[in-house]
């Protein structure tokens, strides 16, 4: 190369052909917005009548630049925290990953490319609220397929249909340790579900321990406030899956089946005592007399002992458990299992008389003077009959009480044709018991099958065990043959009229629509209710009955101060996880008059 | 009379674009006697914050080592993962990433154009690579909805599929582009004032190759042919035709020279890639990030980005936490040792050059 | 690649009785050796079986264990090889031999892990100061280096954050559950 290169001098000097061009840059910026792309990371939308407040999106931002926050006009309900997150932009880094994990869906990132301000505090933005108008721009969205949550529930093992009404082992097998791991790892952790349990059971908290394999630490966390956990893992009302985050768009996480999976690790009533390692008070001096052995009677028991009361339980029948011995049937929640979640309450101190009727082997006014205070978890013994003509048939009997003879072993002749009528949980369980029996089995509901109270696992459960539902069909009648047993049952058919006042539709009769259905055995499940006989006169007063129930205040306490009731006989929801709640309650509040606190 | 040394700081504000480090030079005249880099201006302590964070969120932190290079470290983080997870990439998702990665080549590279050039005055050259390289940037954004920090590449694969259309809209590009690198060539290349800066210049000793550890476009300059992606391909680089361009001179001309032909073959890659590529998933789903534990186990894994190999040993204790993350960049020990070792006999007007050719990066030494 | 680990192994164990290998797929290579042993095995390593590329010295903290691991990732770019060497610190005690006589660019690694962990190399020359200027805590990559806490001393949060409200606490508040505090840790 020379000194003077010529080419080397000419050939930059080519870039001067450039001066003829159009620039590439754009004009009139920042008048003109350019458009950004179909999915920019701009600024934050939330659509806040969808949000639900789990705070997933604060979670995962490392950079805290997510604040959850109260709004005006955003009441807190079931489901739905009423917290909205705030974004400080001065801190967000625009990864996008608060929308990836959003359950809801409903935040995004918008095609925002420029925002300028001269107000420091202007950064802190409450998407949605600070940008009604971002839903129009909305580009970077997380949809049910990209979204970082995993919607599709592991599906529980069970039993098949078939195979199920050959016995009555248990149909759902329950998850293995893989399964559950990989199940509690979908939850978010957010919360929201303990509001709706009547219990508020500290459900993040276990999920998250077994997802971190922790399965004793969970069992210790359940126990904190319920005694019978190992029951509720087989067939609580789980009212948090209905309001679970991720089951906005996909499968509720299984919280009762990980709750299953957790309590199995306390094999036997030592093995619990073991886990739970309760810290059992020093005897105070007081006693509590408890009548009923159910759920509510046997949460109050437990709490109570554990701080230090001498607590006795009066209950009529051969068994503890109420309602969850003798009116589950067996293939859902195994006798021995309940047992052993009795027997380790039994284990930390509880005395529990069997046999003991309290009105019959032993009067109210006795329990009354001889305990300090009084617990009545008495539940609702008796069921409603069907009331229509021939129900005196024999063969005509209340679904509750074919239950509780079934399970406490005694013989009951259904012959081979069984109608049940109702549509909730007990229906079921008597249809599906039924059908162990070799019996044919028709379910009559006066509404829609989607109308039915019953679990929707235990519907789908009896169709596949070949059980027949006739939905919309009110009962009328019983026919009798000549020895006076069951011979057919003759109902209308009902077509479902809208509610003028806005509640669910009625089903109104279609007359002439008689059908005559043949039966061997009829069964009416369509309530329970309570039987207070046991209450002598003088109690009447203080201790008042309102519409089949006790009257009580938010402490569970009577009208007498000195006692105090729970479970069926005083909740509206009559599901066992309500007892455990008025038990844990009553025991707080027991434990509250005694010590004067 | 003996002349006295001077002490003169360059830096720590940017010299070109090789980000705020300083070089403390003694300084005889023009000529530079000795020289200590000093760094520390920018450490924000990333892979110390990843001991707070999860898995997932770890991953946002990534693009950030290296500015104008963000996409390997993405690939680094996701691969490492991966090898750790035992997590099984979809086809289509590791041709994304070649894709990517091969468009953050050329785009990084062509900021390295703008730098070059700018270190030596030539600023016109830096106008018109800058420009062109927003159109890779739009592409970007078009993928993965970022221009700079793209955060695309995740554990699992990528986090969204092409846009439609997109294929046309990246050949275009490179057809736009090829018709562009002639008038660099003319620019550049063929200036005579670029070739009397940079011929002779910033000369890497080849016994100083092993000692500094010196990799990338830096020693194929030195007439060595090593590049990860063929002597340990990772992605589908293996099913890809394309060569290793390496000069003789390891001089800033020389390593021009790669750079050069790199852009070439980099575009000849992504057409490849265009034309092979599969359809189906493009992302493995990774669980709940927040109870993500991946399996305990340590690895490491190596990209060639455009400056050279870049690493990342990663150590998981099974926990939903890293438990340490370490990159290993190609600046990291390029602009440190080696440069200190070279500068001493150098002009001081070149050493802004010889930094960018160099490949020179702060916030990837100090993280 | 089996053949030529494996010759490589069998090569490392005669020279070196007592490092210890742990089988690895594809092209991985592991050793742990003693602290003592690293500069005369990697100078081996680099000399007689190839591995002429130091990629990366990487550094952890084992807080539990008391000890630092520093491993040497080494590459031999005829044989496509990637060597891990592991060695164990006392943390009690950290010091550690200097190797940038074998590779220069150690030398900048070994600055980086005498500030961030503080692993003293009583043999390296090396500027004090790396990338932290006038740090007066403990090294800041030791695990019990808590950031946050370092954070809410050294800088304070602007304004106007305060009303943030914990959404497992509001719940909780709202229906009166108690939370109970050995659970707590489990909360997210």
């Amino acid at each position: 190369m020379s000194f003077f290169d010529l080419q080397g001098t000419l050939k930059p000097l080519t870039a001067l052909k450039q001066f003829g061009k159009k620039p590439h840059t754009l004009k009139d910026i920042p008048w003109k917005k350019r458009e950004a792309s179909d999915n920019y990371r701009g600024l934050h939308f939330n659509d806040i009548d969808e949000c639900i407040g789990c705070g997933n999106c604060s979670t995962i931002c490392q950079n805290a630049a997510i604040d959850m926050i109260h709004l005006e006009g955003v009441e807190g309900k079931k489901g739905d925290s009423g917290l909205r997150p705030r974004v400080d932009n001065g801190r967000c880094c625009w990864c996008a990953l608060c929308v990836e994990v959003c359950p809801t869906g409903s935040l995004s990132l918008t095609k925002d490319y420029i925002y300028v301000t001269e107000d420091p505090d202007a950064f802190l933005w409450t998407p949605g609220i600070s940008n009604p108008d971002g839903e129009e721009r909305k580009s970077y969205v997380s949809t049910h397929e990209l979204s970082l949550n995993h919607f599709n529930r592991i599906p529980m093992p069970e039993l098949e249909g078939k195979e199920r009404i050959k016995s009555f082992a248990e149909v759902v097998l329950g998850y293995n340790e893989e399964q559950a791991r990989e199940e509690a790892s979908r939850c978010i952790s957010c919360g929201i579900c303990t509001e709706v349990c009547p219990d508020h059971m500290h459900i993040p908290e276990y999920i998250n321990a077994i997802a971190a394999g922790d399965d004793k630490e969970a069992v210790k966390i359940i126990y904190d406030n319920n005694p019978l956990p190992e029951m509720c893992g087989k067939v609580c009302t789980r009212r948090c899956e209905d309001v679970c985050a991720i089951a906005t768009r996909g499968d509720s996480v299984a919280i009762r089946w990980l709750k299953r999976y957790a309590t199995e690790t306390a094999a036997t009533a030592d093995i619990t005592h073991e886990i739970v390692n309760p810290e059992i008070r020093e005897a105070n001096g007081k006693t509590v007399g408890i009548i009923g052995a159910g759920p509510s009677g046997l949460t109050a028991a437990y709490y109570l002992a554990l701080r230090g009361y001498d607590v006795t339980i009066y209950e009529a029948s051969a068994k503890a458990g109420g309602a969850t011995m003798y009116g589950i049937p067996k293939y859902r929640l195994p006798i021995e299992s309940l047992e052993k979640q009795i027997g380790y309450i039994q284990s930390i101190g509880v005395k529990i008389k069997f046999n003991t009727k309290v009105g019959k082997d032993i009067s109210f006014k006795e329990i009354y003077d001889k305990y300090d205070s009084v617990f009545m978890g008495v539940g609702f013994p008796d069921a409603w009959p069907l009331g229509v003509d021939g129900d005196d048939a024999e063969g005509s009997m209340q679904a509750f009480r074919y239950l509780y003879m079934i399970n406490s072993g005694e013989k009951v002749d259904i012959g081979d044709k069984v109608v049940v009528v109702g549509g909730g949980n007990v229906a079921i369980d008597a249809a599906r018991v039924s059908r162990r029996f070799g019996a044919e089995v028709t379910i009559l509901y006066r509404r829609r099958v989607e109308d039915m109270p019953a679990d929707w696992e235990e519907i789908e459960g009896a169709e596949d065990e070949g059980i027949h539902i006739i939905p919309q069909g009110i009962p009328t009648k019983i026919h009798k043959d000549e020895k006076g047993h069951v011979k057919a049952i003759e109902y209308l058919k009902a077509e479902m009229v809208a509610d003028d006042k806005g509640g669910r539709p009625r089903p109104v009769a279609i007359e002439g629509s008689e059908t005559v259905l043949e039966a061997t055995a009829v069964m009416a499940a369509i309530g329970q209710m309570g039987d207070y006989s046991f209450l002598p006169k003088e109690f009447e007063e203080k201790i008042t009955i309102e519409r089949g129930r006790f009257v009580v205040n938010e402490k569970q306490q009577t009208g007498d101060p000195k006692v105090f009731a729970g479970g069926d006989a005083v909740n509206r929801t009559a599901d066992a996880i309500s007892a455990i709640a008025d038990g844990f309650r009553a025991c707080k509040a027991i434990d509250e008059y005694l010590s004067g606190k | 009379m003996r002349e006295k040394a001077t002490t003169l700081y360059l830096g720590p504000q940017h010299p070109g674009i090789t980000g705020n480090m300083m070089v403390r030079l003694k300084v005889m005249g023009d000529t530079i006697v000795s020289a200590q880099t000093e760094v520390g201006y920018l450490h924000r302590a990333f892979e110390k914050l990843q001991e707070r964070r999860n898995w997932l969120n770890s991953f946002t932190l990534m693009c950030r080592f290296c500015v104008p290079e963000t996409d390997p470290m993405e690939n680094l983080y996701a691969r490492a993962v991966e090898s750790l997870d035992n997590i099984e990439v979809p086809e289509r998702a590791k041709y994304i990433r070649v894709m990517v990665l091969e468009l953050a080549r050329i785009a990084t590279q062509l900021m390295w154009y703008a730098g070059q050039n700018g270190s030596l005055g030539l600023y016109t050259m830096g106008q018109w690579s800058i420009g062109d390289r927003d159109y890779i940037l739009d592409l970007f954004e078009q993928l993965t909805g970022g221009r700079v920090y793209h955060m695309y590449q995740w554990p699992g694969g990528v986090r969204r599929d092409l846009p439609e259309g997109f294929e046309g809209k990246v050949l275009r590009t490179l057809d736009y582009l090829e018709k562009r690198l002639k008038d660099y060539d003319d620019l550049m290349f063929s200036n005579s004032i670029f070739q009397k800066r940079t011929q002779g210049v910033g000369y890497v000793p080849k016994e100083s190759i092993i000692e500094h550890g010196v990799v990338g476009p830096v020693l194929r300059g030195a007439g060595i042919r090593s590049d990860i992606r063929i002597d340990e391909p990772y992605e589908v680089y293996d099913k890809l035709d394309f060569e290793i361009p390496t000069q003789e001179g390891s001089d800033i001309w020389a390593r021009a020279l790669v750079r050069r032909a790199e852009v070439h073959q980099s575009i000849r890659i992504i057409r490849q890639v265009l034309d092979q590529m599969p359809k189906g998933e493009f992302n493995t789903s990774i669980p709940n990030p927040m109870k993500w534990r991946v399996k305990a186990g340590d690895t490491y894994v190596r990209a060639e980005s455009a400056r050279g190999e870049v690493g990342y040993y990663a150590v998981s204790d099974g926990t939903i936490h890293p438990r340490r993350m370490h990159l290993r960049g190609a600046a990291y020990v390029h602009a440190i040792t080696l440069l200190e070792n070279i500068l001493p006999g150098q002009n001081v007007a070149d050493v802004s050059a010889i930094m960018n050719s160099l490949g020179t990066c702060a916030p990837e030494i100090e993280r | 690649m089996k053949e030529i680990k494996d010759k490589m192994i069998a090569q490392i164990n005669a020279a070196f009785p007592e490092a210890v290998n742990k089988a690895y797929d594809g092209n991985r290579l592991d050793f742990t050796v003693h602290k003592d042993a690293i500069p005369g095995f990697l100078s081996h390593m680099k000399d007689q079986l190839g591995f002429r590329h130091l990629s990366h010295i990487a550094y952890v903290d084992w807080i539990e264990e008391n000890e630092f691991e520093l491993v040497y990732l080494l590459w031999s770019p005829t044989d496509k090889v990637k060597l891990f060497v592991h060695t164990r610190i006392d943390r009690e005690n950290p010091v550690m031999h200097n190797i940038d006589m074998i590779w220069r660019q150690a030398n900048t690694y070994q600055r980086e892990i005498k500030e961030m962990l503080g692993i003293d190399f009583p043999d390296m020359v090396a500027p004090d100061e790396f990338i932290l200027e006038d740090w007066d805590d403990i090294p800041p990559f030791r695990r019990d280096f808590d950031t946050l806490e370092y954070v809410n001393r050294t800088f304070w949060h602007r304004p106007g954050r305060e009303d943030a409200q914990d959404v497992r606490e509001t719940i909780s508040k709202r229906s009166g559950e108690e939370i109970p505090d050995f659970a707590k840790k489990y909360s997210r």
